[in-house]
């Protein structure tokens, strides 16, 4: 009787696999329904055959159910000073000089705004999933602000994300999750890499001055780092250990 | 007594202009000084008639590294301004350039399936990219997103003021400024 509760359960879990499988076309961590995997400073995301584009105010949505032939199908005012777009399952995180939005894609062609976090005026990349938004702010010239930090927002309530931890940091840009790790780009003070086994907690695991960092992407077994002047390839463990293997300059 | 009072007047017109121009209600802030050294934007040109030219060029060395990309352990940077660098990251100890996507403009790139989708300038192009030797438009959008502004760049603050002699600004990439004499509020 235990051992075919036992079979049941591993059935259980394959089966979900599968269809997990079955749902995306391939595994979570790799290209998503078609499409490939950008940095957290992009403008341009793909999600739910759509792409999604944000300009200085506004949010672009393009219908790919013709990938040759993208149709508009919705633009709306999002605010002033946008500069990033990720998008996690059914939802879009924005990232503005003010704010953090948040908008949900149900409806893939018309996306509709879910809540916000307003935040010190500076540059910020976001990354996060169904529990949790981190949000880096670097201030400087072309940024403003004086504020260079981490905000970690609890988004389980996305009406009403709410700010549970901020980090200090010396110049964050770009950041990339994958599993139970973060990895932040600090400009020319290096990569740092958190444990976030707690999500709202990042614990600092180590710091890496291989080179200037600007953004970063988890791709599979790989961390593909943008840097100054090229990229940085480093061979990405399932403990979020990393290893480098080459430089792409010149 | 009239003969004084119009003599008055006249004294009393530059008084108001003086005041006007101390206002003394107005804190006028002290104009901030060009600063030596500080990462700000500066203009991306190219020449007009290479601005619609998109096609599949030689592996072309990496300048100004932009936004990246991953699909299909191919590898795409944009290359500020200018188009995109594809590479082969199958062997990660190796990686190989395989071409350079020539668009004017270029800041961002996303792909699906076959269709690698990016600004050629303020424009939404759509390239087929099956045959990464041969890279074909098939559908441009115009005139709908505001993604590069030739006379200000993206964000406030100091940046390397536009010389038309240069060229049509496509684009603003963040580097190292010296003294610089434009700003944006």
């Amino acid at each position: 009787m235990k051992s075919l509760k036992y079979i049941a359960f591993i059935l259980c879990i394959a089966v979900a696999a599968g269809c997990d499988k079955a749902e995306n076309g391939a595994p979570a961590s790799a290209d998503q329904g078609g499409a490939g995997k950008g940095g957290s400073l992009a403008r341009f995301t793909i999600a739910q055959k759509h792409l999604y584009v944000v300009d200085n105010m506004e949010l672009h949505t393009y219908s790919l159910e013709n990938p040759a032939s993208p149709k508009a199908t919705s633009k709306v005012i999002i605010g002033e000073d946008i500069e990033t777009i990720y998008s996690y399952k059914d939802k879009l995180f924005i990232g503005s000089q003010n704010a953090m939005y948040i908008y949900s894609i149900s409806d893939a062609g018309h996306p509709a705004k879910l809540g916000n976090a307003s935040h010190v005026r500076a540059c910020d990349p976001v990354v996060a999933d169904d529990t949790v938004a981190y949000v880096t702010v670097r201030s400087g010239n072309s940024c403003g602000g004086t504020l260079n930090a981490m905000f970690v927002y609890d988004v389980r309530s996305v009406l009403n994300p709410k700010e549970r931890n901020a980090i200090n940091m010396d110049s964050p840009w770009g950041l990339g999750m994958s599993g139970n790790t973060l990895f932040v780009c600090q400009g020319s003070n290096g990569m740092a890499v958190y444990d976030i086994s707690n999500r709202y907690y990042p614990s600092l695991k180590q710091r890496y001055f291989d080179d200037t960092y600007y953004d970063v992407i988890p791709y599979n077994d790989m961390l593909i780092c943008m840097v100054q002047g090229g990229m940085l390839l480093y061979e990405l463990k399932p403990d979020g250990q990393i290893l480098k293997l080459a430089k792409i300059s010149g | 007594m009239k003969k004084k009072i119009q003599s008055i007047r006249w004294l009393v017109i530059p008084l108001v202009l003086m005041l006007a121009a101390c206002d003394p209600f107005r804190v006028e802030p002290e104009p901030e000084p060009s600063p030596e050294e500080v990462e700000g934007y500066a203009p991306v040109y190219a020449t007009a008639d290479m601005a619609g030219t998109i096609a599949a060029r030689e592996a072309q060395p990496i300048e100004k590294g932009g936004k990246i990309y991953v699909k299909d352990n191919k590898l795409y940077q944009v290359e500020v301004g200018k188009g995109i660098h594809v590479i082969n990251i199958s062997d990660g100890d190796n990686p190989q350039k395989i071409k350079f996507i020539q668009v004017t403009g270029a800041q961002e790139v996303s792909i699906m399936d076959n269709y690698l989708y990016t600004n050629n300038v303020n424009d939404l192009v759509v390239l087929n990219i099956a045959d990464i030797n041969n890279v074909q438009v098939v559908d441009r959008v115009t005139g709908m997103f505001h993604l590069v502004d030739p006379a200000l760049p993206p964000a406030a603050g100091w940046f390397e003021c536009v010389d038309a002699k240069k060229g049509v600004v496509v684009g603003w990439e963040l580097k190292t400024l010296y003294r610089p004499v434009c700003r944006k509020n």
